[in-house]
């Protein structure tokens, strides 16, 4: 057998395996279409949803101002601790999202170290809910960016510098255009993890209601049948985003190329 | 040696419901000392799913204890079980910290004035959710009939959420909105899926004062005020009081006001009969009576009720 008939098996063993959940999740709804289209038509789920949405894009909004300066220094430059700092980032990818909670609430509850001289309440509220999104969803984006970074050529920069550009000139007008869709990719892929997070949120702000929350208590009171639709709604909407500008930037991919 | 000791040992199976966790580790102790030829296993799980664990899984267990004694003969007669004994209570107390605002003034005439004042911010779990969220709400109600002030239920809870009680002849009415929608207002109100997830509330300062089962309050090492038998559910000789309250939960189930009293009884294929008898005997004798108390989970006189179907060794209680 040739090794790349061996691979596609074993590559399609992992896809089935992603797959079949999401399938059957979808092929069973099929039996209750009334109660899938109940929940379409049901304001407060969708409510519920895009507030989720909403939340995740401001989470990303702050991965994207913080992170983007520190994949940028993690790619370009070599300092001591960098492995520390490299570490730092993965982090939240490491630990439990309910450890990741509660250790949240403990810097910004009430009582914490932000929470107890910030202005602005984050227990039960949308800061709180950013802030759990931010916190396991920044490496996703962080990692890509800093992917980006690496793979153009510092020469480019090198020579607009000697051409005598400023330093952020350089980087916002060759750095920037030539990593875009590596931050643009981060950016979705922080946003659809921040979209699906529920452990750390659930312990910072059961309410508002973010989705994750409300599918998993729906579960909890009346069972499959009833939280069912609501996943469905959600994974259609958050592939859908996901699809459109994935499109969109691959669309631009091949307009440059030709 | 030990380990050889371990496997031969008589492994009793005794499924209970979550909020007996402490007393039921305490007396397996007890229990243990005494019989050392016997392994008590014990298995915590939500009182319903605790008896379906028998009842629908098949699962061989040797005592079940229920934290709604009703449960037993509503779920399990005739064919798994065909008597229960009563043998302890919880009620519903309002818990805080020392550092809860107006801590040094909370007392069982005045609670429901001070959770009123704006700067104070309390807790619940979610009705829809957990059994201790409904009977907050219960109790809350019962508060306006009891102390006669017909807004204590409004300024509490209504007009900070989506909850509201609707008089219907002589009964209060809570129809429970589905979980997104209570819509509370999280600068008074702190409402989290399950009670013991409130602890961390009180315990970081999120709020001042949380609705909760006292034993789960004791064990916390948590104050409380302790309400009037008359609304607290704790009092059999209130049932018909408490009867006057119902909720109806987003998924349709209706639940009405009742004495949160514990049940517990020995399936009819309980492998370990014998012991199983020991052990209740443990749980209704002096003894396992101290343990209840000292836990928070106050006694009650044991009282069976098919006295004529217990096991011999029990029919004494």
């Amino acid at each position: 057998m040739k090794l790349s008939t061996i691979f596609a098996l074993l590559s399609s063993i992992l896809v089935l395996f992603v797959i079949l959940p999401v399938f059957s999740t979808f092929t069973t709804q099929f039996s209750d279409l009334n109660g899938l289209v109940q929940t379409f038509q049901d304001y407060d789920v969708w409510r519920t949803i895009l507030f989720t949405a909403y939340a995740a894009f401001l989470s990303t909004l702050f991965a994207v101002l913080f992170g983007t300066p520190l994949a940028y220094t993690l790619a370009r430059t070599e300092f001591p601790g960098k492995n520390v700092v490299s570490g730092v980032v993965d982090l939240p990818v490491i630990i439990p999202h309910v450890v990741a909670g509660i250790a949240l609430l403990s810097v910004f509850g009430s009582k914490g170290m932000i929470g107890s001289i910030s202005p602005v309440k984050f227990v039960d509220a949308l800061p709180g809910i950013v802030v759990a999104m931010l916190f396991v969803s920044a490496p996703f984006y962080i990692n890509t960016a800093r992917e980006g970074f690496q793979s153009i050529n510092p020469r480019f920069e090198q020579v607009a510098r000697t051409l005598g550009a400023t330093q952020f000139k350089v980087f916002f007008t060759v750095t920037i255009p030539l990593t875009w869709r590596h931050i643009a990719a981060g950016a979705l892929m922080s946003w659809a993890r921040a979209i699906s997070e529920f452990g750390a949120i659930v312990i910072i702000a059961y309410y508002p209601m973010v989705a994750s929350t409300l599918i998993y208590d729906r579960f909890l009171n009346s069972g499959l049948q009833a939280s069912r639709p609501i996943s469905i709604l959600l994974i259609l909407f958050s592939l859908s985003v996901f699809i459109t500008i994935r499109v969109l930037l691959w669309n631009g991919r091949k307009n440059e190329s030709s | 040696m030990g380990d050889v000791q371990t496997a031969e040992k008589v492994k009793l199976k005794v499924l209970h419901a979550g909020s007996l966790t402490e007393p039921m580790k305490e007396l397996e102790k007890i229990f243990e000392e005494r019989n050392p030829e016997v392994d008590v296993q014990l298995e915590a799980a939500g009182s319903a799913k605790t008896i379906r664990k028998v009842t629908e899984l098949d699962r061989e267990a040797d005592v079940v204890a229920s934290a709604d004694y009703s449960l037993i003969p509503h779920m399990m007669y005739p064919k798994y079980a065909n008597w229960t004994i009563r043998f302890a209570s919880n009620q519903i107390v309002i818990a805080y910290l020392d550092d809860s605002k107006y801590s040094n003034e909370i007392n069982q005439d005045n609670w429901y004035e001070i959770l009123r004042r704006g700067d104070v911010k309390f807790g619940f779990s979610n009705p829809n959710d957990d059994p201790c969220g409904y009977r907050s709400q219960m109790v809350i109600q019962l508060a306006e009939l009891y102390y006669n002030d017909s807004s204590i239920y409004d300024d509490l809870v209504a007009s900070n959420s989506n909850l509201k009680f609707v008089e219907k002849d002589g009964n209060y009415i809570l129809e429970m909105p589905e979980s997104e929608n209570i819509n509370p207002n999280t600068e008074k109100l702190m409402i989290r899926s399950m009670e013991v997830e409130l602890i961390y509330g009180i315990e970081e300062g999120e709020i001042d004062y949380y609705f909760i089962y006292r034993s789960v309050a004791k064990q916390h090492n948590h104050k409380f005020v302790e309400l009037p038998d008359e609304i607290d559910l704790s009092n059999e000789s209130f049932s018909d009081k408490y009867s006057k309250i119902k909720v109806i939960l987003a998924n349709g189930k209706e639940v009405s006001a009742k004495p949160i009293i514990y049940g517990i009884t020995i399936p009819k294929n309980a492998p370990n009969k014998e012991y199983a008898e020991k052990f209740v005997k443990l749980v209704v004798s002096k003894e396992g009576r101290e343990v209840f108390e000292k836990l928070g989970q106050p006694p009650v006189k044991a009282f069976a009720d098919f006295p004529e179907n217990l096991p011999e060794s029990l029919k004494d209680i």
